[in-house]
């Protein structure tokens, strides 16, 4: 039977295949990764699309969450602030309440507590990087501005309005509370509180100095209830953090899963493969000494 | 009775067709590393016997033919196998190229979406901040020109295969022309009854390139072949060779004609059908997809800003240009319409603080505003498409490369020129070559023998 004369093709072939997959495993071990064009692995490169997507969607929540936590914690410590204030106003109105009070020392007590009005006042005009933190959505409108004609002594400039942010794939918060539910409602007003509190201790009216440090007091709870939100809002935002950590830890794992490099089963291949190129370039090397028209002499 | 001179010319005959048999071998060995030579036999046969009764008597031996050893049905395998294998080069070095610009990279369109996206969350969180506004105008730029570049790479990916095709039916019409001449050449030496083998070697040598070029069926007709397209558009009939050509379309692409007829999408395999395949099927499906991306992304983005409004609390107007009523060429003509950040409508209400807006165009990026599917996801379908034709193709073109060299292998065993062989070959003809003096050397010493019996008797 006749046999093929003439083998080099096919070895020339087998060089060729085998230096192929030494590129490749080359590749794969100076880049980590098993993917490095789509046609490697479609599926796999697809998901990497989608992991590199989610990846860089977490990162994004967390700058995010970094820039809302500012102004949350900014328009929580101004809360404590007005409690604080309403505080000291409802030790005056206390004061102020004594019978023994002359009408000057009552005047003086009024003074203090028209301070606290307008320390009130310049702490829901807060702003943070520019913007009022209590003037719902017109953040560039000055919240609260003195009005003796308003019954509250101030009047409202700001909206209604609330933003809510999306800071994770299944997770929204709102980030803040308008000026006009924190410090004007209707039955709790903190403005209204003070002013009626100012307006007692003018009168020296001992009656209804105790109503308003009734008020002010019920303003002081109220205001007290609402920064409860800011609070649950904070600690929202450090689970958060804690969840999208874990997320992204997952996702590189993922990402590992899908497009990495197994690097111990490369370098294996690639010992295999360079044996096996050895082999065959030394059989090129030995076949081409032998034919007969060598041994005719 | 047999005579010297009948002796004399029977050892003649042998050392004539020894020596033709020795060139037959010296023919072999010099050829031994010609491309599609088929190695070469001396067929011998002895010469008519002559009857002088009682007695037949041999005349010697003829060197009737010079054969060639060829296996017709594999060399029709294997200029089948070629037309598959040029297909899928063409094609595989085609793809491979497209697929660099789905590679996953910090500047591929998935990242530049993401980003874009990215940069609305951020607005989000201080919806009023100019430079986070100037952030998504930015964000929106590097996305338009993503889709920009990457649609222009496919275009003059296109443009460069579209040089092929030129290139290919070049090279188709030099190898028809040579098969035509071929053909003339080997009729002729056949009418007159000698052996075409190299010719037909040259020939076969001939249609295989042009099998790696176009898909071709070969037809043979009275020593000659026919040979058409698979959808049998005549390249060579007999001693004529018909050009194709190719012309200019409207698209900005060549057609291939064959007299006048358009024959561009009947060719499905050789290099040709491949650079067909990639420049009308492959990288068209691709660029659709890019614009269907780049244009479902301008239009939801620009319906969102319209039903929002900007920082001076005016309606919004478009975010990008709007994208080509037919979707095609969405991806290349993506642009950005404002330079003022303040016209980014991320309010719900018309106050500056509201970050309404922002949040509806925010969520468009998890929504399946394209084909009923998300941005990304459309996106990492349009990878995963590019990549499975490129591997399927490579697969196959691996399946082809096997195919072929076992083809090949086969074809080497039956036509191979083998050294060994000629070699004993050549060591038989000379001791037959050698045979044959000695039987001159004795018949000369008997004509001496008798011409000196004559000189004796006179």
């Amino acid at each position: 039977m006749r046999v093929n004369p003439n083998p080099y093709p096919d070895i020339l072939a087998a060089i060729e295949q085998t230096q192929q997959q030494i590129n490749t495993d080359e590749d794969q071990i100076a880049s980590g990764k098993s993917v490095n064009v789509p046609s490697d692995n479609p599926a796999a490169a697809a998901v990497l699309v989608q992991n590199a997507d989610q990846t860089s969607q977490a990162d994004q929540f967390q700058r995010s969450i970094g820039s809302v936590q500012g102004e949350i914690q900014s328009a929580n410590s101004t809360l404590n602030s007005v409690v604080e204030s309403l505080q000291q106003a409802i030790s005056l109105g206390v004061e102020g309440a004594n019978g023994t009070l002359n009408e000057a020392d009552r005047a003086a007590v009024a003074t203090q507590v028209q301070g606290i009005q307008s320390q009130l006042l310049s702490l829901a005009n807060v702003t943070y990087q520019g913007n009022y933190l209590f003037a719902g959505t017109a953040s560039q409108t000055t919240p609260y501005v003195l009005d003796p004609s308003s019954p509250s002594g101030v009047i409202y400039q700001g909206n209604s309005g609330t933003n809510t942010i999306t800071l994770g794939n299944h997770f929204t918060l709102q980030t803040n509370l308008p000026g006009s539910q924190l410090f004007s409602d209707s039955s709790n007003g903190v403005f209204q509180s003070i002013q009626d509190l100012i307006t007692g201790l003018q009168n020296g009216n001992t009656a209804s100095i105790g109503t308003a440090v009734t008020e002010v007091s019920s303003a002081l709870n109220f205001v007290d209830s609402q920064q409860v939100f800011y609070g649950s809002a904070l600690n929202q935002l450090t689970s958060q953090q804690t969840y999208l950590s874990s997320e992204t830890a997952e996702l590189a794992q993922q990402e590992d899963t899908a497009g990495g490099a197994d690097l111990t089963a490369v370098i294996t291949n690639l010992t295999s493969s360079q044996t096996s190129l050895q082999a065959s370039l030394e059989a090129v090397g030995q076949t081409s000494q032998i034919d007969l028209f060598n041994y005719l002499k | 009775m047999s005579s010297l001179n009948a002796s004399l010319a029977i050892a003649l005959s042998g050392l004539d067709a020894e020596q033709g048999a020795l060139a037959t071998t010296a023919n072999n060995v010099a050829n031994a590393n010609t491309p599609g030579y088929s190695r070469q036999v001396p067929v011998l046969q002895s010469s008519d016997p002559v009857v002088v009764s009682p007695l037949t008597l041999g005349t010697g031996v003829t060197l009737q033919s010079i054969e060639s050893i060829r296996d017709p049905l594999l060399q029709s395998q294997i200029q089948q196998e070629s037309q598959t294998q040029g297909q899928l080069n063409s094609l595989v070095s085609a793809l491979q190229v497209t697929q660099v610009n789905f590679t996953s990279s910090t500047g591929d369109i998935g990242t530049a979406i993401t980003n874009f996206f990215n940069s609305i969350n951020q607005l989000s969180t201080s919806p009023s901040d100019l430079s986070l506004r100037q952030g998504v105008i930015t964000a929106a730029d590097n996305l338009a020109t993503v889709f920009n570049t990457t649609a222009d790479n496919l275009t003059s990916q296109n443009q460069n295969i579209d040089q092929s095709v030129v290139q290919s039916v070049g090279q188709i019409n030099t190898l028809t022309q040579q098969i035509a001449t071929l053909n003339d050449q080997i009729s002729h030496l056949q009418n007159v009854g000698q052996s075409a083998g190299s010719f037909i070697d040259q020939r076969t040598q001939a249609i295989n390139q042009l099998s790696s070029l176009v898909d071709v069926s070969v037809i043979p007709s009275n020593g000659t072949l026919t040979l058409t397209t698979g959808n049998g558009t005549p390249l060579v009939i007999g001693q004529q060779s018909f050009a194709l050509t190719t012309a200019v379309t409207p698209s900005g692409l060549h057609d291939v004609y064959s007299q006048g007829t358009d024959i561009t999408n009947s060719i499905a395999s050789g290099a040709l059908g491949g650079q067909l395949t990639a420049r009308d099927q492959q990288i068209p499906a691709i660029q659709s997809q890019l614009d269907t991306l780049a244009s479902g992304l301008a239009i939801a983005v620009n319906t969102v800003q319209a039903g929002g409004f900007e920082l001076n609390g005016n309606p919004g107007t478009d975010l990008f240009a709007p994208p080509p009523a037919g979707v095609a060429g969405a991806a290349a003509s993506l642009s950005v319409s404002i330079t003022n950040p303040a016209l980014i409508a991320a309010s719900s209400d018309g106050t500056v603080g509201s970050n309404g807006n922002a949040e509806a165009l925010y969520a468009l990026g998890s929504q399946g505003i394209i084909s009923g599917q998300t941005p990304s996801d459309y996106y990492s379908d349009i990878v995963f498409n590019v990549g499975n034709a490129t591997s399927n193709a490579t697969a196959e073109q691996s399946a082809s490369n096997l195919v072929l060299q076992q083809l090949n292998d086969q074809n080497s065993t039956v036509s191979g020129v083998s050294l060994d062989e000629e070699a004993a070959n050549m060591v038989q003809y000379q001791q037959a070559y050698d045979a044959s003096a000695e039987v001159v050397t004795t018949i000369n010493d008997m004509m001496e023998t008798i011409i000196n019996m004559s000189t004796l008797t006179t």
